[in-house]
């Protein structure tokens, strides 16, 4: 077969791939859903007719794109089962709910039902759930397993594990094995141990395993993910080749030279010829980083009123801030807010709340009418697998960039991943800002810009600061006059 | 029953607009102007529209008045000779930004309600895309066909109206931000718009040129910031006086209800000519095509002005009339005219107390400026600016364009010619 003109080599290569499990190294811009979706659409025709692909997503949504992709490829949705993990393992619990131990009407708990515990405990018991295989439970374990239990409840970790332990019978992974004889797993550096071992009951007898991921953007390991699971693909699946895709179709040159660096250097090879450009900005405090923020949005996008009026490139849903905390996120809202630019609040994918199996299933999600365009903000986590034409990283500093404040202390190696995650999101405009005095958890902290900024080499970042803007009633004045 | 109209205004709860800019003071300057219907303006902005509902009863139908209690310290300021009728039209203006085909458009749109249950439903809708609350005039991610979809959901008597269509980066049709059809722009939904207004820098027979807008009457509003601003553009209709009968006069095409519109001099609307307010270059289109449409100042593509743009898409030549074509009559706002006889400037008290003075004795400003006699004027208020608004009357005024946002100025008489009318005069 010849190569398609949408393919380049090593995506080819990950396409026509047979005869062992594979793992793909797929970094930002690399076309990794492309990729996968072409490899997906191209093994549909030697299914058997009793045969479906397995392919699991991180989030719904990333699900849901992928149907809508392998839809425009002609895949028919019959022939395949996407989903995440829980999505999937949810269905086995209710299609052979006879051999689990769960009562009959269980029902996925939301975190409104669950009442008598504090977060932090539920947070605890969450991380010992997905990221230890055998469990000694304590007493606060066992009173709320109990807890779970009188109200015919499972958690979202317990879906899982439940799942886990139906695999355990072989009268049910055998008959699934010969279902499933094609699997795949978007984002494998994101996956946990239970997911990990859950794979590793699928993926024998002759059934392969197609993985892709890029270990630089594991950035879930407070959820119990282990990037050391996608470093060990070859020793947990035998036999397994390695491919690696490295021709960024995202981010102009220079911003992939610039990212690169963060990481020491990745050889990523760029294939855009746009300008980029990263500015640094260093404000006086958050308040005035924000201002500085909304003040460059208005620009880019050619002004919002008769005064400021350009020529613009951009729109509002071309641009994207980006935080380390939610906490940030407030001061950078009410900035757009003073001078009318809309914008929309991004959450994490979500693991909760989960209200019924639907939306474990993602069936419930809200459909949009209007396409309706604004500037988005989100935390860096959230941001994973987007990408935006301008990116601003807000709150480049010594404690938040990497995380080390107030007792919250991010894994080093951990926040420097998702540094490079949030850098890579930008395709032509990287604004990174920092602020010297920031407002946060009610306390006036004295800031520090990250260290990850002087890992960037100096010729590559152009430093921007403000000329003083003029009073707002000086600019209303004249502003008035044109009218 | 002939009425004035003007359809296109802001609150106070827009960015940029005077502090005063409520529905006591609108219905003061409409009466000093003598409009008979004015835009409420800003109908979604929440608490616009609280204001609304407590001071508005309906009055005619669609039409609202500002309640007795409300509009009695007003009636006591306005002198017998402005004393009129004032009633209020529900309007806002959304401001679309969005991208189509990978340009960057921004597209200003007028919409009226026949009824505060329709506004609402608007802004009900509106307020669940974005926000609402931070501007009367709020910025949208939305694409001006979805906004007329919505508007047209929302009750079958709402009107859609694109405004001032040719400002260069904020209309339909405009060099920067628009598109070059209104089909371009609202597809097959365009049949459901009626009417378009001509904003400040276009008058109606350059928009006359366009057999695209042959189907839409042209009107024409104030777009004020400030209540003072009121009527530098209006339209006149002779038609039912309630918002039905507004709605008969734009949407039906055998109406004959909107008579004739009130106009800027285009070239004092500040998007006129081409140019760059900053580099101080201002252009003719010809001379912009000159200079290959760069600017000699900075070296940038100068700003498309109406003029250009309006060439540009034309497909008539000058001269030809649209088949909903109404007459016209060009005006200047009555402070500039008494600026200009007394050579000083518009925001000048002097000019502020004549103007007052004038219009108690002579009555509102558009029977000044279109209908009272001379005689009476140069009696009233002097030799000057009778003559003055003589002039104006016949279209004789000079005036060096506008151009990059800048407005155009008006020029009436040559320096020494104002002493000379009244030695003249004085000699009889």
């Amino acid at each position: 077969m010849q190569r398609p003109h949408d393919l380049n080599e090593s995506q080819w290569q990950a396409v026509c791939h047979e005869g062992s499990h594979l793992l793909i190294t797929a970094g930002p811009g690399t076309g990794k859903t492309h990729t996968l979706t072409h490899r997906i659409a191209s093994l549909i025709p030697s299914l058997k007719s009793n045969e479906k692909i397995l392919a699991i997503t991180f989030t719904n949504k990333a699900a849901r794109q992928m149907q809508d992709r392998l839809a425009a490829l002609g895949v028919d949705p019959s022939q395949l089962f996407i989903g995440t993990f829980h999505a999937f393992c949810l269905k086995l619990l209710r299609d052979y709910f006879e051999h689990t131990a769960l009562p009959k009407d269980f029902k996925v708990a939301s975190p409104e039902d669950i009442t008598g515990f504090d977060k932090g405990t539920l947070e605890r018991i969450s991380r010992i759930k997905s990221s230890q295989l055998v469990i000694s439970p304590d007493d606060e374990y066992r009173t709320y397993q109990r807890y779970l239990r009188q109200n015919s409840w499972i958690d979202f970790d317990d879906i899982l594990r439940e799942a886990l332990l139906l695999m355990e019978d072989d009268n049910i992974a055998g008959p699934l094995r010969g279902q499933y004889r094609t699997i795949f797993v978007d984002e494998y550096q994101d996956i946990n141990i239970v997911q990990n071992v859950f794979l590793k009951i699928m993926a024998c007898d002759g059934v392969l395993l197609t993985a892709i991921g890029d270990a630089n953007q594991s950035i879930y390991g407070f959820r119990g993910s282990r990037v050391e699971l996608f470093r060990r693909f070859q020793e947990d699946f035998l036999p397994a080749r390695v491919l690696t895709l490295q021709e960024n179709y995202r981010s102009a040159p220079s911003l992939l030279a610039a990212s690169g660096q963060i990481m020491g250097c990745l050889d990523l090879l760029a294939r855009m010829d746009s300008a980029g450009k990263l500015v640094i900005h260093a404000a006086g405090t958050d308040r005035l980083e924000a201002e500085y923020v909304a003040h460059q949005i208005e620009k880019l996008i050619g002004g919002l009123d008769m005064m400021n009026s350009r020529r613009a490139k951009y729109s509002l849903g071309d641009i994207a801030i980006l935080y380390r905390l939610n906490a940030q996120r407030h001061v950078l809202s009410q900035a757009l807010e003073y001078l009318g630019i809309p914008y929309q609040i991004s959450q994490k994918p979500q693991r909760k709340p989960v209200y019924s199996d639907e939306d474990v299933l993602g069936q419930n999600e809200e459909k949009i009418e209007y396409n309706v365009e604004k500037v988005s903000l989100m935390s860096v986590h959230a941001a994973k697998g987007l990408e935006f034409p301008v990116v601003f990283m807000a709150g480049c500093e010594d404690n938040l960039f990497p995380l080390d404040l107030i007792g919250m202390k991010g894994d080093p190696q951990e926040e420097r991943r998702l540094f490079y995650v949030g850098m890579t999101r930008a395709k032509e405009h990287l604004y990174l800002t920092h602020a010297r005095r920031r407002q946060l958890f009610g306390q006036m902290l004295m800031q520090n810009p990250s260290e990850y900024l002087s890992d960037i080499a100096e010729e590559l970042k152009a430093y921007e600061s403000v000329r003083r803007h003029s009073s707002k009633k000086d600019q209303d004045a004249a502003q008035m006059k044109l009218f | 029953m002939r009425f004035i109209a003007d359809l296109h205004v802001h609150s106070k709860f827009s960015r940029a607009t005077a502090k005063n800019l409520d529905l006591e003071n609108l219905y003061l300057w409409a009466q000093y102007k003598g409009i008979h219907v004015v835009g409420t303006g800003d109908f979604v902005h929440p608490k616009w529209f609280k204001e609304l509902e407590e001071k508005l009863e309906p009055a005619e139908k669609g039409l609202f008045k500002l309640k007795e209690e409300f509009a009695k310290p007003i009636d006591a300021q306005v002198s017998k000779s402005c004393k009129g009728q004032v009633r209020f039209l529900l309007t806002v203006e959304i401001s679309n930004i969005y991208k189509r085909h990978d340009k960057v458009r921004k597209v200003h749109n007028l919409i009226y309600a026949p009824s505060l249950n329709a506004a609402q439903k608007i802004q009900t809708r509106l307020g669940a895309i974005g926000n609402i609350s931070s501007d009367g005039r709020p910025i949208l991610g939305l694409d001006s066909y979805d906004l007329l979809k919505i508007t047209l959901d929302a009750d079958a008597k709402n009107l859609f109206v694109p405004a001032h269509i040719w400002t260069p980066w904020f209309s339909a049709l405009g060099s920067m931000g628009g598109f070059d059809s209104m089909e371009d722009a609202f597809g097959d939904l365009t049949p459901h718009i009626f009417a378009v207004e001509t904003g400040l820098s276009s008058d109606p027979p350059m928009n006359w040129r366009l057999k695209q807008l042959d189907d839409f009457i042209l009107i024409s509003n104030s777009d004020a910031h400030s209540p003072a601003k009121l009527g530098r553009e209006a339209n006149i209709f002779d038609t039912e006086f309630s918002y039905d009968g507004i709605y008969k006069a734009l949407s039906d095409k055998n109406d004959k209800g909107l008579v004739s519109t009130l106009e800027f001099f285009p070239e004092e609307g500040k998007y006129h000519y081409d140019g760059h307010r900053s580099c101080e270059v201002r252009w003719h289109p010809q001379e912009t095509i000159k200079n290959k449409g760069i600017c000699s100042g900075c070296g940038k593509p100068v700003t498309v002005g109406v003029m250009a743009r309006v060439e540009a898409l034309a497909d008539r030549a000058e001269g030809s009339k649209s088949k909903r074509w109404r007459p016209y009559q060009n005006i200047v706002p009555l402070p500039e005219m008494i600026a200009e006889a007394k050579d000083m400037g518009t925001a000048s008290k002097a000019v502020q107390e004549a103007y007052m003075n004038i219009l108690s004795k002579l009555g509102n400003e558009f029977y000044i400026l279109l209908d009272c006699p001379v005689a009476d004027i140069k009696e009233a208020a002097g030799d000057v600016l009778a003559e003055g608004i003589n002039r104006m009357r016949q279209g004789k005024v000079e005036i060096a364009a506008g151009y990059d946002g800048e407005f155009g100025t008006i020029k009436i008489f040559e320096s020494g010619e104002r002493e000379h009318i009244e030695q003249q005069l004085s000699l009889f």
